[in-house]
């Protein structure tokens, strides 16, 4: 069974006594140990439908099934990383960690515990009492992920995690992720991560699902079997994102 | 909406209001003339700001945060607050003094708790307008990201909408606190005066010094007050300003973080480190207590509620839903009810024969619109001129501005007294105390929201016209006024405001056991509500006037504003 099942789901907005169809009749699997990234060009609901796999929108029809069963509000076996970080400002680097697992009445002791090896995982050691203003882009997405780890979910979804962060922080940031996924201590099963960037999509994810522009459909789900890790300047890597360059635009 | 609300309102102050004022014999004011009991006034007056500022946080929060967590809510409490912050304050003063004296049957309670909610309701508006606006402007990340981690309500509260509050909370309550000094003065003022009860404080004792005709100590006083109101600055409000920023989303770019020295020091002072470690370790035995003892019945319940899940999944958000409709509905009815019956009552008592006094009250509109329209265009014409050598010159800002910011702290009822003791008795002399009154009112808005703007007047902008060698008069009419054009519009709708509300006590003066008036709308709702005691007249001058002042508004400043708005507003 598919960790994560997708049936059939649209999304329609209403507004103005307008309905806008965002996304229409998305079906698609995530299997275990999976990393998914969702392609498309803006506007193709791929977000939104990343925030409806977490629990925090639901679709207007069709399915969303995790472990088989129905995802009704906030999933505890799923964490977010945010585009824009969403670190609370007003709480120190380990205050943002602790909170999630403070939501789920873990008392501090384990708490802390927790907090301090994932911020050591994310190479924060020694930033634990910094307020997020004082980081940079970088360091403050490492905050981010750390937080969502901490809560120790099966699947982890990224929504655009490093298209606010330079191009030289956002590769070395990419390059740790896909080395803490495979790491065999940590409890993340599968990632989906949304994307606009296709050749980022290629050097992480072993499947690509593309859509299409408004209303979002499916269009291809393509297999990314390249050994890893993977060279950007590979033939076969090249192939691929012009494959599925070719197939969004 | 809004109409509705001002029905409403109108009529359950009527309602309280019909009370015949048979309770007014407070007995003769003895207060001490002594520059030693200056402290324990200033003491009393603290106290009532204080009790004042603590209901009105405490209103703010809740109201806010119903406001904005409940759309059906909003649909009534948003109007009532637009409602509510453009009545003149000051003409409510005589019901809240009715209604609480009533109902402590005459005590010294009940005054002083018509004066904490005069004080209240100068406060609290602004407060709340702040607590509505923090929160609706969350970013929306970050309410997801509290949903992710699916935060309970109580950890949603402290670590979400709690500190989202802080900035505007800290900076309205600055504003805030100043306007209270105003009010609680005008409130102290009054008792003393038309209303005769003795509320003991720095305002009663300014103008009973000054009625014993011992200036000295009136300025001793007014010294005391200006020294009070500079110290809470600097020993609390500055501080806390800087310790706000750490709740702002992010600094913005350019110019360094302002800090507080006294903030540090506080640090770093011994004894505050104690003291904060002291209370964090009694607040968490406290909670450690608390849910050791509400440990069983909170997982009785948590049991409960999975069972429940389980069973018949989203009932009880159902039942929820449904029971907030319910309540809704009734809330709603209710109300309606009353705007009925207040509407009725209203309408009966408008609709006797009206008394011939009635008949000069469009006169008195006029009368008092232009001694507001004369220290509008006084305070206009040295404000201006100020705000543009501000902007032009480094060294004017750095002179000037402690200068004006020492003077704006003395409440413009507190010169009141003062005023009263010059020109008292001398002819026209109160025409001109009320329009120095209005004027002390009005000019500080004034100046205080073009000085802002003309600092902060873009460096690029200043650069481009010295680039093009556009100077002197073309540079004030093509660069600055047109910069200073909407904080112009917003200082002039906030100065009319405080000028009408200076009016009612600016008009009618009992002085030495003389009343003097200067007429007006004022003086014409004082009367009515001081010595003839006719409803009809406090009502139809209370009502006349918040339709002049709404007027005002929508036909006058809301265009100009829209104006700004779109034409003149720098937009980086």
């Amino acid at each position: 069974m598919a960790l994560l099942e997708l049936h059939d789901v649209c999304k329609v907005y209403s507004e103005e006594g307008r309905s806008i169809t965002v996304l229409d009749r998305v079906s698609f699997d995530v299997e275990t140990e999976r990393f998914v990234c969702l392609v498309g060009p803006s506007g193709c609901g791929k977000s939104t439908l990343l925030r409806m796999i977490a629990g925090l929108d639901q679709p207007t029809s069709g399915q969303i099934l995790y472990d088989g069963r129905p995802v009704v509000g906030v999933n505890p076996h799923i964490a977010v990383v945010f585009q824009s970080f969403a670190l609370f400002p007003w709480l120190t680097v380990s205050q943002n960690v602790e909170l999630g697992l403070e939501s789920r009445g873990v008392d501090p002791k384990t708490r802390k515990g927790l907090a301090d090896k994932y911020i050591d995982q994310v190479g924060l050691d020694g930033f634990e009492e910094a307020y997020p203003r004082e980081l940079s882009g970088g360091m403050k997405q490492r905050v981010g992920i750390a937080r969502a780890l901490a809560v120790e979910p099966r699947l982890l979804c990224m929504d655009e995690p490093f298209s606010a962060l330079d191009a030289l922080t956002a590769q070395n940031l990419r390059e740790e992720v896909l080395s803490l996924w495979e790491d065999q201590n940590l409890k993340v099963s599968s990632i989906v991560m949304v994307t606009h960037g296709i050749e980022e999509a290629v050097f992480m994810a072993d499947r690509i699902v593309a859509f299409s522009a408004r209303p979002g459909r499916v269009i291809s789900i393509v297999p990314v079997d390249l050994p890893r890790p993977r060279n950007r300047k590979d033939e076969a890597f090249l192939r691929l994102t012009d494959q599925v360059y070719s197939l969004i635009v | 909406m809004r109409v509705v609300w001002f029905l409403l309102l109108a009529g359950a102050l009527y309602l309280i209001y019909r009370r015949p004022p048979a309770i007014f014999h407070g007995g003769p004011p003895s207060l001490l003339v002594d520059a030693r009991a200056i402290p324990y006034y200033a003491s009393l007056s603290l106290a009532r700001m204080a009790a004042a500022y603590v209901l009105a946080l405490v209103f703010s929060i809740a109201y806010g945060y119903v406001a904005w967590a409940n759309p059906l809510a909003r649909r009534f409490l948003l109007p009532l607050l637009d409602v509510l912050q453009s009545v003149p304050v000051l003409g409510f003063f005589p019901a809240a003094v009715f209604f609480f004296v009533g109902l402590f049957h005459g005590g010294r309670l009940g005054l002083e708790l018509a004066a904490v909610f005069l004080i209240f309701t100068s406060q609290a508006w602004n407060i709340t307008f702040g607590v509505y606006e923090s929160l609706t402007t969350i970013p929306r990340d970050l309410e997801e990201a509290a949903m992710a981690f699916s935060l309970g309500p109580g950890l949603r509260f402290s670590r979400l909408l709690l500190p989202a509050m802080v900035p505007k909370l800290v900076y309205n309550s600055m504003l805030s606190w100043a306007g209270g000094w105003y009010f609680l003065i005008a409130c102290e003022i009054i008792a003393l005066g038309p209303v005769n009860f003795t509320l003991p404080g720095l305002g009663s004792y300014l103008i009973n010094t000054a009625q014993d005709g011992r200036l000295d100590l009136t300025m001793l006083g007014l010294g005391a007050l200006v020294l009070l109101i500079i110290a809470l600055d600097l020993l609390l409000w500055r501080p806390l300003g800087v310790w706000a920023n750490r709740f702002k989303y992010e600094l913005t770019a350019g110019g360094p973080a302002p800090t507080s020295r006294l903030l540090t020091m506080w640090r770093k002072w011994p004894v505050a480190r104690w003291t904060t470690l002291a209370g964090v370790a009694v607040w968490s035995a406290g909670r450690r207590v608390a849910r050791a003892a509400l440990g069983p019945p909170r997982r009785g319940l948590g049991a409960a509620r999975a069972v429940i899940d389980r069973r018949w999944p989203g009932l009880p958000g159902r039942l929820g839903s449904a029971a907030t409709r319910i309540v809704g509905w009734l809330i709603v009815a209710g109300l309606g009810y009353l705007v009925v019956r207040s509407v009725i009552a209203l309408g009966e008592l408008l609709l006797r024969p009206w008394p011939i006094e009635a008949r000069a009250i469009p006169a008195g509109l006029g009368a008092s619109f232009l001694r507001l329209a004369l220290a509008y265009l006084i305070s206009l014409a040295w404000t201006v001129p100020v705000a543009y050598l501000i902007a032009t010159n480094e060294r004017a800002y750095q002179v000037a501005m402690p200068v004006f910011e020492v003077l704006a702290s003395v409440p413009a009822t507190a010169l009141f007294p003062v005023i009263v003791f010059i020109i008292a008795g001398r002819s026209g002399g109160m025409n001109v105390a009320a329009v120095l009154l209005a004027l002390t009112g009005m000019q500080w808005y004034l100046l205080f929201n073009l000085v802002a703007v003309a600092q902060s007047l873009p460096a690029d902008l200043k650069e481009a016209a010295a680039a093009y060698g556009v100077k002197g008069r073309l540079y004030m009419f093509r660069v600055v006024l047109p910069a200073l054009f909407p904080s112009l519009v917003t200082g002039s709708i906030t100065a009319w405001g405080g000028g009408w509300n200076a009016l009612i006590i600016a008009e009618y003066v009992v002085y030495k056991g003389h009343t003097f008036t200067a007429f007006g709308i004022g003086s014409l709702l004082d009367r009515a509500t001081y010595s003839s005691g006719n409803l009809q007249m406090i009502w139809l001058s209370l009502i006349s006037m918040v339709l002049v002042i709404v007027t005002l508004n929508r036909v006058f400043w809301r265009p100009l504003y829209d104006l700004a708005a779109k034409r003149f507003k720098i937009e980086y």
